[in-house]
């Protein structure tokens, strides 16, 4: 250790060495892991702040487990054996975000695989750029924009009755179908880049064995393809199972009146509720049950933590 | 063969079906921006009016969230770009056994979903300011810093991503050389290393500012009391919409674009500067053939892109010449007058008709009817009341705002399945 920073500080002299230390230091400890900490702490106490301000730091401020009570229990007078609402918000927000992460694989891997071996050199920047622009133009406006198509009176349902193949508007958005494709296309970008990171340094060489050999040409995806890009595959699908999971925005504009996202409901906590200790407890559930989630899809596919967001 | 031609064609009809989705939802909204009609939609199409972007200017509260978001912006390009640099420069230097846990906990600032971390980081002020007692006043309690901090501490790690990929090109026999050669550590990261970075310091900083400019999720909780575009936009998309957030979308596409097109052409600049180098000292690479071929094809496809778009702006500049927007909306809206009345016209006659049809058939209607109706619904007990009657004509009449909407509901007025459809409706 001593060693290191010996080497360390001959290597890159005192300025710079200090300079990458203390702000590596600044970003991972007081920006990301102390905040962390503070959050956990913080779903532990009572909601001094809102009842009784002067009991905070006093013989009352103790810790309690009344927070994640809430969330699986519900209130002391709940007559239902759990939280019927939260539960199923919450249960419904990780399937749902499954589901979305499903989607995208479909409906990437083909672009990722099409862009990393079959299009050339001008077609893949054109196609690479027209990837990138739509994710750089602000989530609500997406989310905006999904509105208007998908509105009862939107540009869909405008364009299925004109054909005549409708004859009702359909209610995209309580059935969340509105929100799903547009959590869908936020994401699509983080599906598509670690795809086609992974699929772009296969050899073509081994995909022509695999052709030479007879191999029809689902075979070779499935054994050849498939199982080199794994890596990419699953730092796509991580990324998007996360960003999905905690979205925001898109279920707050898009998302159907009668079905809320579970990060709806802590922000219902942080905002009208406030109830800051409850909105963190929910807070860290999310965050612990997705991380829980993650590893255990990586363990089943045998991906290291390392190899995401290469 | 053929069958190959079967796939190929398939896969680049998905390819352009996917296209579609990525731009289908932002081409909508743009035009929607330039119909006059107070609900953004394509169809029925008003008129073409670009008073929206006036409605979006005098905006005071988007364009107060605009300058917060500017400032905010700008703000975490300065912090993050120098907290990736960092953390890429010590990635590379980290022990194999540290490495993987350093950076496990920068990726984590990714893969935290934003609502996380933007309490976390207003929770942790929160204290600290309790700590030190400070007031709320200070920066403790001020949204815009603790956006700007909560903000970059996951755009690092986007910044620090680009450096580690320009990192990997980087030959350290340069650096050493200039070390041998008696430059001190800190002339040879200003003379050597900040050179070579130069190019990913532009993308980071661009990419910083982008994902600053876009965030909600984090900023929505660290913002407190203040707002930037994205809070306004969301309260506003949430309560009611109307054309003026169009018309900044399409200013936001527009400026977008642009970058992309600046970003783009410092990026062929370099390249074609790298390949110049390249023939210098070595023979090109055979794999560079194909992509020099497609390259005087599509040789710059951004600007072709841009000065398509600038024609059609033009021709359609140049075809509303003399248009007057105030004109064409009476005309519209005597039009959709017209339409109104012919249509309450159409729907009285029905009225009408219906009124005597019902008159001999009620006979044998009403016991059919009531029986269905009967159980549980009074509601359909006096179905064939009068005063009944003139409240579907008025619940029609506010419908025909609309006037797609289905009207064959009232045709088959006495089906029993439709009778299901209204309970519905009513209820």
């Amino acid at each position: 250790m001593i060693l290191w920073f010996q080497k360390f500080f001959g290597r890159n002299g005192l300025v710079l060495s200090l300079y990458m230390l203390l702000v590596s230091f600044i970003w991972i400890v007081v920006m990301f892991v102390l905040p962390q900490i503070f959050m956990f702490d913080f779903s532990f106490r009572f909601n001094w702040t809102q009842i009784d301000p002067s009991k905070i730091g006093g013989p009352e401020d103790v810790y309690t487990l009344q927070h994640y009570k809430f969330l699986l229990l519900g209130s002391p007078n709940n007559p239902d054996p759990f939280n019927i609402v939260d539960v199923t918000v919450f249960a419904r927000t990780i399937l749902a975000a499954a589901f979305v992460t499903l989607f995208d694989l479909i409906l990437c891997y083909p672009v990722a695989y099409y862009l990393a071996h079959v299009a050339k050199g001008g077609v893949t920047r054109l196609m690479m750029l027209s990837l990138v622009v739509p994710f750089w133009i602000n989530e609500l406006l997406r989310a905006f924009a999904f509105r208007i198509l998908f509105g009862e009176e939107g540009t869909i349902n405008n364009i299925l009755l004109f054909l005549g193949i409708l004859s009702q508007p359909i209610d995209f958005v309580r059935e969340n179908i509105a929100l799903y494709t547009g959590l869908g296309y936020a994401y699509i970008l983080l599906m598509i880049f670690p795809i086609y990171n992974a699929v772009e340094s296969l050899d073509r060489n081994q995909i022509e064995a695999a052709r030479d050999l007879g191999s029809p040409w689902w075979r070779i995806h499935w054994r050849v393809v498939i199982p080199f890009a794994k890596p990419g595959i699953t730092s796509g699908c991580t990324m998007v199972f996360m960003l999905s999971a905690g979205a925001l925005a898109l279920p707050q504009i898009i998302g159907g009146p009668s079905s809320l996202w579970f990060t709806q409901i802590i922000y219902q906590w942080f905002n009208t509720g406030s109830n800051w200790p409850r909105g963190s407890a929910y807070a860290v559930s999310l965050l612990v049950i997705c991380v829980i989630l993650v590893l255990l899809f990586m363990k089943i596919f045998k991906v290291k933590f390392g190899e995401i967001g290469r | 063969m053929s069958s190959a031609k079967i796939l190929r064609l398939a896969i680049s009809f998905y390819i352009i079906l996917f296209f579609a989705y990525l731009f289908g939802p932002l081409i909508v909204m743009s035009i929607t921006a330039f119909n006059s009609a107070g609900f953004p939609r394509l169809s029925p199409w008003d008129c073409f009016s670009t008073e929206w972007f006036g409605v979006l200017v005098n905006d005071a509260r988007i364009m107060g969230g605009f300058k917060n978001s500017l400032i905010i912006g700008i703000a975490v390009v300065f912090v993050s770009v120098p907290i990736g640099l960092a953390g890429a420069l010590m990635l590379g230097q980290l022990s194999n056994r540290v490495r993987p846990v350093f950076y496990t906990l920068t990726i984590s600032t990714i893969l935290v979903p934003g609502v996380v971390l933007g309490i976390s980081t207003l929770i942790f002020w929160d204290r600290m300011g309790m700590m030190f007692n400070a007031g709320y006043e200070s920066f403790f309690y001020d949204g815009i810093v603790l956006t700007i901090i909560g903000q970059s501490t996951f755009i690092s790690a986007y910044t620090m991503l680009v450096f580690i990929s320009r990192l990997q090109r980087f030959d350290p026999v340069l650096e050493e050389a200039a070390l041998d050669l008696g430059a001190t550590n800190i002339q040879t990261f200003r003379k050597i290393l900040l050179p070579f970075l130069k190019p990913a310091i532009g993308s980071a900083a661009v990419l910083a500012f982008l994902a600053s400019f876009e965030n909600y999720n984090t900023t929505v909780f660290t913002i407190v009391t203040e707002s930037t575009l994205t809070t306004v936009l969301a309260s506003k998309v949430r309560y009611g919409i109307n054309p003026s957030i169009s018309a900044l979308a399409v200013i936001i596409i527009g400026l977008t674009l642009t970058v992309a097109f600046i970003h783009e052409v410092l990026k062929r600049r370099e390249q074609a500067r790298g390949i110049a180098l390249k023939k210098e000292g070595q023979t090109p690479k055979v794999k560079s053939e194909p992509y020099k071929v497609s390259r005087k094809l599509f040789r710059n496809p951004v600007p072709v892109m841009v000065l398509l778009i600038f024609v059609a702006g033009l021709g359609t500049a140049w075809k509303a010449r003399g248009y007057n927007v105030q004109q064409c909306k009476i005309e519209a809206f005597a039009e959709k007058r017209k339409m109104q009345e012919e249509l309450s016209k159409k729907r009285s006659s029905e009225m009408k008709k219906k009124l005597e049809d019902q008159k001999a058939a009620s006979a044998s209607a009403n016991t059919s009817e009531t029986k269905k109706a009967a159980p549980g619904t009074d509601h359909y007990g006096s179905i064939f009341a009068p005063t009944n009657l003139e409240g579907q004509v008025e619940s029609d009449e506010k419908k025909m705002e609309t006037p797609e909407t289905p009207k064959n509901q009232y045709q088959s007025i006495f089906a029993p399945s439709n009778l299901e459809g209204q309970v519905e409706s009513q209820e």
